[in-house]
């Protein structure tokens, strides 16, 4: 199994990057781990006439923090995150996060930026950054901008992103203390793509009261304001409130319909929530 | 070729490589380094797990020219390491292999586990152990040997060196240096003219063969059974219906050539291929049996599309509508077949509207202009819902899927 011929090239700084993407004449993909596009490369899915390896640049693999936010490099991987190498903000979520994508060997190269970037519905970042209320640091030709992570995926690996827009960084907002999230997904086997997928962030310092339905092969359903979820209390016993037609309708809302996944989906939140209670 | 230089078990290495030479066969065929195994080569099975840079990473998804400079270390390079020799021991103690072709890239993995994890229990060596699958289903005796391996170290007969600090970023990568540019090579346009060509497949439709998806979608089409009829006998209004699908040529008798173009983030498809067309007057029933290959990724794909024409309220028809398909090679073999699944049954909801909207409206347009290609990630499932829903709304008999 071979992919077809490509060309390569490793620029050194994001403005190389942006150049090379501006080609007209060749169609080119960005690469940083390579653990989603290597696969369809492989497969001959994918064809790009020019393979542009982002992770020479030593811009993407730093980390900024200021007093309400840290800003992840597009090209940090998830190892990176689930062994501490970047600080906690989040009350040990994000390493958490980190630790249940695929399997080491593939965390050791797959990255928090080209997660996002690929969009596969059911991959963990699209939607546990969404119930975060995180930020995508772009850079394209139009200079720099952030898009809240919930409005970057369009649909099935589909973003905003223009041709030459890059994912730089990833901006995660800092919990509170009392912060309180939980995260679930079901898998066949462990480290496989989720076939339905959860996460919650309770937040009441921030008046953050967020949920998220994912892996419903289209962009993650956001539930900006989950304070209905729970009849409206707040606190530690926010399970015991769960009203889980309040997300049936949501999915309903979203198109998502099937009256099975719609449960499986449902029964995967709860027990976001039921982590997010226990912690 | 582009030039490389890296190390591969101590030893320093320059060679030029193409780009599209994966890091196992670069290993394999360039350095005849032959422990490290390749089986699935789409990073699902682990056999081909190796060290870079002292960390475990699958040598199958990425290719040789992303570890300039990088430090390679295969089963050949670890004979004397000691965390290695103590492994080999527990797995020949403890009956962890059987054919052997999961073992370079289990003890790899392993190894992991007994520097990283001294403390796991069994069941974290489990979870730990998951991306490597075993073809033997061999797991017990393998987990009893990763476990005897970390209790000789919680018991501290086996020496254990010092982790080295570790760079963040993927693993192997380093900061890129000024390069001149290679020569950049044909565009995709030449290189797919220059690409194996469509062929036609013998076999149209199923035949005997079980379809790997069945989609049943209903619609009432404001027309009576007699017109709606004649439109399903004019095939060169049927298949624009289809969302980037077009005639090639005129339809000849009861067989048609036809395309199909597909985009998909960044996959695309080109589906050149043929089909048959059959029609019972008395019944009411057709059937479109085609089947053709994708141009890009080899796929290929056949499929039956049965119609059935029932008489309705106030004088319209009710169209009810099967498509069994069956598909095979890259796009089937590829692991997301949520999404493939998904995207069938959106394009059939999209030809069924169509239809409808072609059968209900005025008069309808046609003619042989080239097919737009359907970018199927760009269309929310939301928006598209809300688009149907009319057309939902009108569905009489059995509900929908």
């Amino acid at each position: 199994m071979k992919p077809v011929a490509f060309d390569y090239e490793r620029p050194q700084d994001i403005a190389g990057a942006l150049a090379l993407a501006g080609r007209a004449d060749v169609a080119v993909k960005f690469l940083a781990g390579g653990q989603s596009l290597g696969p369809m490369l492989n497969l001959r899915l994918a064809q790009p006439d020019l393979l542009v390896d982002l992770t020479g640049i030593a811009e993407l693999k730093q980390v900024g923090e200021t007093t309400d936010a840290l800003e992840i490099g597009a090209c940090i991987t998830h190892a990176d995150i689930e062994d501490g190498r970047v600080p906690d903000v989040t009350n040990g979520a994000l390493a958490a996060v980190a630790h249940g994508i695929a399997y080491r060997a593939v965390r050791n190269r797959g990255t928090i930026g080209g997660s996002l970037a690929h969009a596969d519905p059911a991959a963990d970042w699209v939607t546990f950054l969404a119930a975060i209320g995180a930020g995508v640091v772009i850079r394209g030709s139009g200079g720099r901008r952030v898009v809240p992570v919930e409005e970057f995926m369009t649909g099935v690996f589909e973003t905003v992103l223009a041709p030459n827009d890059l994912v730089t960084a990833i901006r995660i907002p800092r919990f509170s203390a009392d912060a309180r999230w939980g995260y679930y997904k079901a898998c066949r086997k462990t480290g496989e793509f989720a076939y339905a997928s959860a996460a919650v962030l309770h937040d009441p310092t921030r008046s953050v009261n967020r949920a998220v339905i994912g892996a419903v092969e289209a962009r993650p359903i956001v539930l900006a304001d989950a304070g209905e979820l729970f009849g409206r209390r707040t606190g530690a016993d926010i399970a015991a409130s769960f009203v889980p037609q309040v997300a049936m309708r949501a999915m309903d809302t979203a198109g998502f319909k099937n009256p099975i996944e719609q449960k499986v989906h449902a029964v995967a939140l709860r027990r976001a929530v039921e982590q997010a209670c226990a912690r | 070729m582009t030039p490389l230089r890296l190390t591969v078990n101590g030893e320093h290495i320059a060679e030029p490589v193409e780009p599209r030479t994966h890091l196992a066969d670069f290993l394999r065929d360039s350095l005849n380094l032959t422990a490290t195994h390749l089986r699935c080569e789409q990073g699902v099975c682990g056999a081909c797990t190796i060290l870079v840079d002292g960390e475990p990473v699958r040598s199958c998804i990425t290719y040789a020219v992303q570890y300039e400079n990088a430090e390679i270390m295969t089963l050949e390079g670890l004979e004397h390491d000691p965390v290695m020799a103590a492994l080999r021991r527990a797995f020949s103690a403890e009956h962890a292999l059987q054919c052997g072709y999961c073992t370079p890239g289990m003890l790899v993995t392993s190894r992991d586990i007994v520097l990283r994890l001294p403390d796991a229990d069994e069941a974290r060596v489990r979870v730990e152990l998951s991306g490597n699958l075993c073809r033997c289903t061999g797991y017990e005796g393998i987990v009893r040997a990763v476990g005897r391996v970390l209790a000789e170290r919680r018991a501290g007969t086996l020496a254990v060196s010092a982790p080295q600090p570790r760079r963040i970023g993927p693993i192997g990568s380093r900061r890129a240096v000024a390069t001149a540019s290679p020569v950049p090579s044909a565009p995709a346009a030449d290189r797919a003219a220059s690409g194996r060509p469509a062929e036609a497949e013998t076999e149209l439709g199923l035949g005997g063969r079980q379809p790997n998806f069945e989609i049943r979608r209903s619609f009432v089409a404001a027309r009576p059974p007699d017109e709606v009829w004649a439109f399903f006998g004019q095939i060169e209004r049927v298949v624009p219906c289809l969302p980037g699908a077009a005639l090639v040529g005129p339809a000849d008798g009861e067989r048609i050539q036809g395309r199909m173009t597909v985009k998909l983030g960044p996959i695309t498809t080109d589906f050149s291929g043929e089909a048959r067309l059959a029609r019972d007057e008395t019944q009411r029933r057709g059937t479109i049996s085609g089947a053709g290959r994708d141009r890009l990724s080899g796929s290929r794909a056949a499929a039956d599309v049965d119609y059935h024409l029932v008489p309705a309220e106030g004088g319209m028809t009710r169209v009810d509508i099967v498509v069994r398909a069956l598909l095979a090679g890259a796009l089937a073999q590829f692991g997301r077949s949520g999404i493939v699944d998904d995207l069938a049954t959106r394009l059939t909801d999209m030809f069924a509207q169509n239809l409808e909207r072609s059968l209900s409206g005025p008069t309808p347009e046609h003619g042989a202009a080239a097919p737009a290609p359907f970018k199927a990630g760009a269309m929310l499932r939301a928006v598209f819902a809300a688009r149907l829903r009319s057309v939902i709304n009108r569905i009489v008999g059995r509900p929908h899927e």
